[in-house]
């Protein structure tokens, strides 16, 4: 009973992470980041070069990544998501296209292939991050088996929960955003720079997908196309549980992620995706503004 | 007066289309060669079902691959069954080869019983059955999806997300299924469609007439579809969905009625995709295949049915040309990427744009007058 909670723990915040910088983004701005998953996937590339080039462990990797993430994302929405704001499925369209640029820098290694270099860590092939033992050892406690690295990863999602908390309901900018948020013309004309808060914002929803990328690195495989199938489950927690609203991601991730866990052990992991799949598109019909959004007016 | 200048011009790319199309197989020998044009027809007949959906309805259809896998799954069913393997199982009716390895010890060799579930395959021992279901299946499941998702007044972002999820779900359906579809390799080593006798043999000039004739079929229907009362209703709810309902007009009904039949026409090219290349996978499913018809409408021209078809004929074959090479290809897909975020940025109206905009500059040059007064006066639908 306790191992099937755990996992379902541990699975909800792989999803809480990846959905948490997307229900920003998403939320505050109306863009469909469709390359959220190759933010995530450059944050795990980030975690295996640092580990190979600067000999960073997986601590030092987090920050790193998050600030590659970020000024990527910040390119990415100065570049082409600046654009189109107000074009919600247009985002949806050039972001794909960002994605699979993203993804075909990495395989091609940044265009180096072309004049026959090879960079270690990158290329169509898999990758490895490697961590600590220490977190890789299970040991007991009270007669339980518990697992440091997944319990590592539960402890960084809720500290990243409560850090974006802070952001957005207790500082100016967090102010900032939410009121872009609900209405962007009267953030405007009340004199909040909404390019600039926007910028930044998207900047923060990128650089958590890099962090989750670091994370995801520890116990998946590192390859081109892994940000692809992550992407989805981002989204569906995030519709699920109402734009723009931190607690209806929260819960929504944990709905998912338990759901997934529980049948998965009944069942099987492709069982357990479909009733999945089945029960958000159950909720979106049901209630197409999520299960906890704000009324707007 | 430019408005009949562009209905000319429309109608030479049609007749050029269609002449090109059917006429290909006098000049070019060559049935692989003909085979693979065959393959990127039935891709263009995808980029006409995406333009009706999203062009003209409204609707776009992220799981559009769901309606083409069913499509196809459906006749290569059929196909297998008649398939040599199929019928050298040591039993007096067909049995598809992949049961064998999957039944039971001591389960009889037979489609009743040698899986659970494989009574499913029974019908399909007629080709006809797989034929029919190929497009009854797409047309059933769209009704239903497309009456729940309409009738609640489900719209834009959220009708892609159900329908993308829609497709993983049938995806994984598929895969777990493994019994009675062959999981993550799908219905291969199929049986030849067979027609009064004559056998179609996937390289033969026959068999790529099946698909050209289709195809152009297909394009005329929809182009006379959309021009019809309905279809201009349509594009009325379309670009406000509100102001139709007021008018009186009951939007779901003819929402449903053109997602049907988009959703009708990717099970037809589903069903000559297999045909033309002999297997069904659940790759059919994948999000990246149904992402692409939307690249490949998108560069065609999304509000344009030929625009659409010929983007998607053209980027194809570009692909595999370029793909001699695994390096080229995967250049080609990041030339993909940046093509598809510029035409997204810059030409929304995608091929089928730009060649209207050159046309109307054409035609304020011969008469004279600026470029920019034409410019004006095109037509702003988009």
């Amino acid at each position: 009973m306790f191992e099937t909670l755990f996992i379902g723990l541990s699975l909800t915040s792989v999803l809480l992470l990846i959905a948490l910088g997307l229900s920003i983004t998403y939320g505050a701005m109306g863009v469909i980041n469709m390359a959220h998953g190759e933010l995530v996937m450059i944050g795990a590339y980030t975690a295996v070069l640092s580990g190979i080039y600067l000999g960073f462990n997986i601590f030092a990797a987090i920050p790193l990544a998050f600030l590659t993430a970020a000024l990527l994302g910040l390119l990415i929405e100065r570049v082409v998501i600046r654009k189109l704001y107000g074009r919600i499925i247009d985002t949806l369209l050039a972001t794909w296209g960002v994605a699979i640029i993203l993804q075909q820098l990495i395989r091609l290694e940044f265009g180096m292939t072309f004049f026959g270099i090879r960079i270690q860590g990158l290329g169509p092939g898999l990758q490895q991050m490697r961590v600590p033992s220490y977190l890789m050892q299970p040991y007991e406690f009270a007669g339980i088996m518990i697992q440091p690295y997944r319990t590592f990863i539960i402890l960084v999602t809720i500290l990243l929960t409560v850090l974006t908390w802070f952001l957005m309901y207790r500082t100016s900018i967090g102010v900032q955003v939410r009121a872009i948020m609900r209405n962007p013309q009267m953030a405007a004309a009340c004199g909040i720079d909404v390019r600039r808060v926007s910028a930044m914002t998207f900047a923060y929803g990128s650089g958590l997908a890099g962090i989750a990328g670091v994370l995801l690195a520890g116990f998946r495989t590192v390859m081109p196309e892994m940000g692809a199938n992550v992407v989805v489950d981002g989204f569906l927690v995030v519709v699920v549980g109402g734009v723009g609203s931190l607690l209806g991601t929260v819960l929504s991730a944990g709905l998912l992620g338990q759901l997934n866990g529980i049948v998965s052990v009944v069942y099987n992991d492709i069982i357990a995706r479909a009733v999945v799949f089945a029960v958000v598109i159950g909720i979106i019909l049901w209630r197409p503004n999520g299960l906890f959004s704000f009324k707007s007016r | 007066m430019s408005n009949k200048a562009f209905l000319l011009g429309d109608r030479a790319v049609y007749i050029a289309f269609i002449v090109i199309v059917l006429g290909l197989p006098l000049l070019v020998d060559d049935v692989f060669w003909l085979n693979r044009v065959a393959r990127y027809l039935v891709f263009g007949m995808l980029g006409i079902a995406m333009a009706l959906s999203w062009g003209y309805a409204g609707i776009l259809n992220l799981g559009q691959g769901l309606f083409f896998g069913v499509g196809a799954y459906m006749v290569a069913m059929s196909l297998k069954l008649q398939s040599w393997t199929s019928m050298q199982q040591g039993s007096d009716t067909p049995v598809p080869d992949f049961m064998l390895w999957n039944a039971q010890p001591g389960a009889p060799t037979d489609l009743c019983c040698i899986v659970p579930g494989s009574w499913l395959w029974i019908p399909f021992q007629a080709q006809w059955f797989g034929i029919f279901m190929a497009i009854a299946l797409p047309v059933v499941l769209a009704l239903i999806i497309g009456a729940t998702i309409f009738r609640l007044r489900v719209s834009g972002v959220y009708v892609a997300i159900i329908t993308l999820a829609l497709v993983l779900l049938t995806r994984l359906i598929f895969i777990d299924a493994q019994p009675i579809t062959n999981g993550f390799n799908g219905l291969t080593d199929l049986g030849w469609l067979t027609v009064g006798g004559i056998e179609f043999d996937p390289l033969m000039v026959g068999t790529y007439y099946i698909v050209a004739v289709s195809v152009c079929i297909v394009l005329l229907l929809t182009r006379w579809l959309v021009s019809t009362r309905a279809g201009l209703i349509l594009q009325s709810t379309r670009d406000d969905a509100n102001r139709a309902r007021y008018l009186g007009y009951d939007v779901a009904s003819y929402q449903i009625f053109f997602f049907t039949v988009s959703a009708a026409i990717a099970g037809f090219a589903g069903l000559l995709f297999v045909i033309v290349s002999e297997f069904a996978t659940p790759t059919y499913f994948d999000i990246a295949f149904s992402i692409s018809m939307v690249v490949w409408a998108a560069v065609g021209g999304r509000s344009s049915l030929i625009g659409a078809a010929i983007g998607a004929i053209l980027i194809n074959t570009i692909e595999a040309t370029v793909s001699e090479s695994e390096m080229f290809q995967q250049a080609w897909r990041l030339i993909i990427g940046v093509l598809f975020v510029l035409i997204v940025l810059y030409m929304p109206r995608g091929l089928a744009g730009l060649a209207r905009d050159l046309l109307a500059r054409l035609v304020a040059l011969g008469r004279g007058k600026q470029a920019d007064s034409a410019k004006a006066s095109r037509n702003p639908a988009e």
